[in-house]
């Protein structure tokens, strides 16, 4: 034992006179800057979708609907509560937090007595950190649910413009199944959709490959999937939680591959006419749209006898002579038909009401009638040349029933919604076949940005070579004795006035002449009422030049009900949601005369 | 005067087969718990002696007062769902449990893992490490009645602890290595702050080295106390500074590199007197190691790029069949971690595989008899065994 | 390892191996060989760490994996031997001669998997639990939620909403949903 080891550990005593290392008052010490401390909600971008809840391991956060935050577009309306009792800072809900509205203060030293003073809901239940800076917070956005949408195959330009062929490819099943594992099921898109479709439910089916149930779940909410599932305004994407930080969630394309993926022969089965007892009543229903062939599908379903009165010469209604084959094939939109058609709906095509048959007749054979007829007349600008323009909509059914149109070749279109860019991009095909080229002059009153088409018409439309002139008026529609040479236009300095109402103001100096063989009016639709004859457009209570309609979709006339764009404006899956709620309220009156006369 | 008798073989007396039969009725055996409080015991364990005399005959270990039942509790949990529970199998080294973890889904996964990210998990597992070893240095020198130095490893420990926090935003339970990645880059002026703890560090333990390896004391109470013959290593799964005590250089991070190890350069340090003595010398050389490495590692890390890499969508994040086991080196020893999925969002079986389950349970049981009583506390915190990871 | 497993496949029989990575691999074997196996690989190839022992309970195929994973520390290589085992009659045979530190993981498995290992010692004592009465816990028909649902209580007053349910509930509740 050396007297070294005896001696050195008395060197400790050098320590003696240092000052102790102790924090005095630990109340008051910081924490760093990224500590995990009590939470912080920022109620604005707060969207209540309840991922923080889900991802939660200790099942401490409640989503609770709060004061002052309504359910919305978007907005469940509902907050998170948050059991501290339960919380382990472990920060996954912030890490999950769909909009980054989710963030942890450095507080963590708040003492109260109360135990359930631990229970509150931040952002909401004010505390003193609620603006305290420091805190954690994700480093970059949401890592951990999938930012980046699936990439979606489309035929490139050059091969598209010169046929009507579809463009889009569809998802394959890989890239389907890498979409829909992006989905984080909060179910804030269903509130949006008119049809309030089971989109999270059906994007799960996606997720684990069972396109039959998959399936059967569509038909629960729309017999109209195949066609929602590629041409569907998709509104649910504009409410999706993923939206904030990335891309939404591609509802639509995945609706769509789910369609695709079960053999055609397999809907048959899949879908089948509950067992349900005739009743012996029957339903008439004019226009074979979507909203009239839904009621027909509910109605039918549901054992009552229903014949649907087709104006033309096929069923589909604007899907089939407003939309663009490229967009949406017949031979999806016939197949989707035959499926309805095999509940035993009986369709009478080249049935026109008020020739074939009248109002009167249908009134008289039927317990009930649903008008269903869509917009099919073509508003007019009424510019000086007017009457020589083309309608777009008409145009667009003269090129789906195979007639002849003219097909000059430079085209000039009026209006900057989604039809205009139907009939814009199926001239340019039709100019290719004919002439090799493209030569179509889009005009319209609105900014590019302000388009009510859909942006990646507009994208499509660029592509295939349509020129695209925003903010332009039309002014005049030139004309050399019988013959269109072109469009006389002005720039577009305001289309409101200060109240809001339309009232296009224009800078007459900003002039431009569009040179074109054809004028083509794309600037909104009627509907053809002829059909109502005078007496009952008399009874009938209107609304601003439309059929006025309760909540079920009944006309102010008992046994009349009336669905679709005509009463909805154009989309298709309003109209679906108008098809299943006039169904319903059809169905119940029928059961009530039912019931009265046993 | 004490008078100090090293021959302790008569007692007791061993029957004629070799072996003590204890019965407790003859008045010469006492039954004595040693913990679950007490300061010699390494966490909620305890120890039951039979003694006779201050001979012990006998050491049953018995563990429990820490079971959570973690394994279990981790079937119920989608894979992210785990991720903070992991860390609670071990509070002072809690790390790894998130490092083997991470790895061994990421494995089953298939997801890369960025650079930058490997960096900053070998420096907080680092950092655990030297956390750990503070909390050995000061564990071992208690027991042994130095009490300041103790609190001089409490001291430093905490000063890391300040840095855990700024950098993954807790001090304890970190929860930061996210499978995928980390969660954070390092903080702006991390290195500068962490060298002020480091230097700090260094000058305590120049403190405490006089303190214990130069204190006759300290040696006497240690040095030939404890031993475990290296042929019982492998029978007793014994790894880490427990076998290198006993010349075994057997160190994971070098034998099979994992994240890092294999850019850094680093010891592996041995004794071979493989007495308690030896235990603490060679964990005192592996912390300045670990000061080493952590100096290093904040070096030679690169200064961007993503800490991230691609998870799928974690609510719904189904694993395939498999199994695989991820094994690190930590401050006790071999860490692993058993892996099995189904297919599922769940895992089917965790098993984490703690170095103090085969220290504390068999191992010391097989040490203990024949010791004196005074010397059980040494003995265990010896052997740096933590009661979380053997029964988790 | 593929070499290694080649030597052995004459003498024993072996599963299809997953070579999980180069350093690890996972083969199942018979029972009745396991001893022998586990013996040479210790004795002859160096095999002489026993990392872990522990079980996975395949209860819808009505069988236990007992996972024997041992580590040749010079070659590092770890070898994964998986024994199955019938779920009804759960029984393993003790290895703490060829590794003592074995008797604590059988000791474990007895007590949380109810797998009884004739002949290991101390087999029957609680190890972790104490006075459990209940299934062994780590099986997996042994529910730990309906467990502390009984054994403790929830918290009173939390209600949580489905954003789903909550927004029909406010914004549609009239909607006829569909054809249901």
């Amino acid at each position: 034992m050396s007297l070294r080891d005896v001696l050195s550990p008395f060197t400790a005593w050098k320590h003696v006179i240092n000052d102790p290392v102790t924090i005095k008052d630990p109340f008051s010490r910081e924490a760093s800057d990224r500590y995990r401390g009590f939470h912080q909600n920022d109620m604005d971008k707060c969207i209540g979708c309840g991922s923080c809840e889900e991802i939660c391991q200790n099942a401490a956060i409640d989503m609770v609907p709060v004061e002052g935050q309504n359910a919305g577009p978007g907005d469940s309306g509902l907050r998170p509560m948050i059991d501290y009792g339960r919380c382990c800072w472990c920060a996954l809900c912030v890490d999950v937090c769909m909009t980054g509205s989710l963030t942890m203060s450095n507080e963590y030293t708040w003492v109260d007595s109360d135990p359930d003073a631990f229970r509150f809901v931040p952002g909401v239940d004010a505390k003193s950190w609620d603006l305290e800076p420091k805190g954690y917070q994700r480093e970059d956005e949401r890592r951990l649910t999938g930012t980046v949408r699936a990439p979606m195959g489309e035929t490139c330009p050059e091969d598209r413009i010169g046929n009507f062929d579809e463009i889009v490819d569809g998802f394959t099943a890989e890239q389907a199944i890498i979409e829909a594992d992006r989905c984080v099921e909060c179910g804030l898109c269903v509130a949006t959709c008119p049809a309030h479709m089971d989109i999270p439910d059906y994007i799960s089916k996606v997720r684990d490959g069972d396109y039959e149930g998959g399936l059967q779940l569509l038909y629960e909410t729309n017999p109209f999937s195949q066609a929602c599932g590629r041409i569907c305004t998709h509104k649910c994407e504009t409410t999706c939680a993923a939206m904030h930080e990335g891309d939404a969630i591609a509802i639509r394309w995945l609706k769509r591959s789910i369609t695709d993926s079960v053999p055609r022969e397999r809907y048959f089965d899949l879908i089948q006419k509950p067992d349900v007892p005739e009743t012996g009543q029957s339903v008439a229903i004019i226009g074979a749209g979507p909203a009239g062939l839904t009621t027909a599908y509910d109605l039918a379903r549901k054992g009552h006898q229903v014949v649907v009165f087709e104006a033309l010469d096929k069923p589909g209604g604007m899907m089939r002579y407003g939309i663009p084959e490229y967009r949406l094939p017949y031979h999806v939109l016939d197949h989707e038909i035959s499926v309805i058609e095999s509940m035993g709906v009986e369709i009478r095509c080249n049935m026109r009401v008020g020739q074939e048959i009248s109002m009167d007749q249908l009134k008289t054979a039927y317990d009930a009638v649903v008008l269903s007829i869509g917009l099919h007349q073509g508003r007019s600008t009424r510019v000086p040349g007017s009457e020589k323009a083309e309608a777009a909509i008409d145009l667009l059914r003269r090129i789906t029933a195979g007639e002849e149109v003219p097909v000059p070749e430079q085209v000039a279109v009026i209006g900057g919604g989604n039809v205009a860019m139907d009939i814009a991009r199926s001239m340019a095909r039709l100019q290719k076949i004919k002439h090799g080229k493209v030569g179509v002059t889009v005009t319209a009153l609105e900014e590019l940005d302000r388009f009510l088409a859909d942006k990646e018409e507009i994208e499509e439309a660029l592509e295939e070579g349509c020129d695209i002139f925003p903010a332009r008026g039309p002014q005049e529609i030139l004309v050399d004795g019988d013959t269109v040479t072109g469009l006389r236009t002005w720039k577009v300095d305001a289309i409101f006035d200060a109240e809001g109402r339309f009232a296009p103001k224009y800078d007459e100096d900003d002039e431009m002449v569009h040179p074109a063989g054809m004028v083509v009016e794309a600037i909104g639709q009627m509907a053809d009422i002829s059909l109502l004859g005078a007496e009952l457009t008399e009874q009938l209570e209107w609304n601003r030049g439309r059929i006025m309609i309760d909540a079920d979709g009944q006309t102010s006339e008992p046994w009349l009900w009336a669905a679709g764009d005509a009463v909805s404006g154009p989309d298709v899956i309003h109209a679906v949601a108008d098809g299943h709620r006039v169904a319903v309220s059809i169905s119940r009156m029928l059961t009530a005369k039912r019931e009265a006369l046993q | 005067m004490f008078s100090f008798s090293p021959d302790r073989s008569q007692y007791p007396q061993p029957g004629p087969d070799g072996k003590v039969e204890v019965d407790l009725e003859t008045g010469k055996y006492l039954k004595l718990w040693h913990g679950p409080n007490h300061p010699g015991i390494t966490g909620n364990m305890s120890v039951e002696l039979t003694v006779c005399g201050d001979e012990v005959v006998e050491g049953k270990t018995h563990v429990g007062y820490l079971h959570r039942g973690f394994e279990k509790l981790m079937e119920r949990r989608t894979f992210i769902q785990v991720f903070p529970i992991v860390c609670r199998v071990c509070v002072p080294e809690p790390d790894f449990n998130e490092y083997c973890y991470a790895a061994a889904v990421e494995e089953l996964a298939g997801i890369e893992v960025p650079e930058m990210a490997t960096w900053i998990r070998t420096l907080i597992l680092e950092m655990g490490r030297f956390n750990s070893y503070m909390m050995a240095m000061g564990g071992i020198s208690g027991a042994l009645g130095l009490g300041v130095v103790g609190q001089w490893m409490t001291y430093t420990r905490d000063l890391m602890l300040d840095r855990f926090e700024e950098l993954t935003g807790a001090r304890i339970y970190h929860m930061f290595i996210l499978p995928g990645g980390v969660r954070a880059h390092l903080p702006e002026g991390f290195e500068g702050r962490m060298e002020e703890v480091l230097s700090t560090a260094e000058r305590y333990l120049a403190d405490a080295e006089k303190l214990m390896f130069h204190s006759s004391v300290f040696k006497t109470r240690t040095q030939g106390v404890g031993y475990i013959d290296p042929a019982l290593f492998e029978r007793y799964g014994v790894t880490g500074p427990n076998a290198r005590a006993g010349g075994v250089a057997k160190d994971v991070r070098k034998d099979s590199p994992y994240l890092v190890y294999d850019q850094l350069d680093f010891t592996v340090h041995t004794e071979e007197a493989s007495d308690i003595y030896a235990r603490t010398m060679v964990r005192f050389k592996d912390l300045h190691e670990t000061i080493q490495l952590i100096r290093q590692i904040l070096k030679k890390m690169p200064k961007e790029g993503p800490v991230m890499g691609n998870l799928p969508n974690v609510l719904h994040w189904k694993i395939p069949r498999g199994e695989t086991y991820i094994k690190g080196e930590s401050s006790r020893g071999e860490y692993g971690y058993y892996l099995v999925t189904d297919g599922t969002g769940y895992p089917r079986r965790i098993n984490v595989r703690g170095p103090s389950y085969t220290h504390a349970m068999a191992l010391l049981e097989h040490l203990i008899s024949g010791t004196n009583i005074s010397d059980v506390a040494a003995l265990m915190v010896s052997l740096h065994t933590y009661p979380p990871e053997i029964e988790r | 390892m593929r070499e290694l497993l080649y030597r052995l496949k004459d003498r024993y029989h072996f599963g299809t191996p997953t070579f999980q990575r180069d350093d690890l691999c996972f083969v199942t074997v018979k029972r009745s060989e396991l001893r022998a196996i586990l013996t040479e690989l210790r004795d002859v190839e160096g095999f002489t760490h026993l990392t872990l022992l522990t079980a996975v309970d395949w209860i819808e195929e009505q069988q236990f994996q007992l996972t024997y994973m041992i580590n040749n520390r010079e070659a590092n290589l770890t070898l994964a031997l998986r024994v199955m085992l019938d779920r009804e009659d759960a029984t393993g045979d003790t290895i703490h001669d060829l590794w003592p530190t074995a008797a604590t993981y059988q000791r474990e498995l007895r007590e949380m998997f109810g797998i009884n290992f004739p002949g290991s010692p101390r087999v029957d004592e609680e190890f972790i639990l104490e006075g459990w009465t209940d299934l062994p816990p780590y099986r997996r028909d042994f529910d730990t939620l309906a467990y502390s649902q009984q054994t403790y209580h929830d918290r009173p007053g939390r209600e949580t909403h489905d954003p789903k349910t909550h927004m029909q509930k406010v914004l549609y509740a009239d909607y006829p949903k569909g054809a249901k």
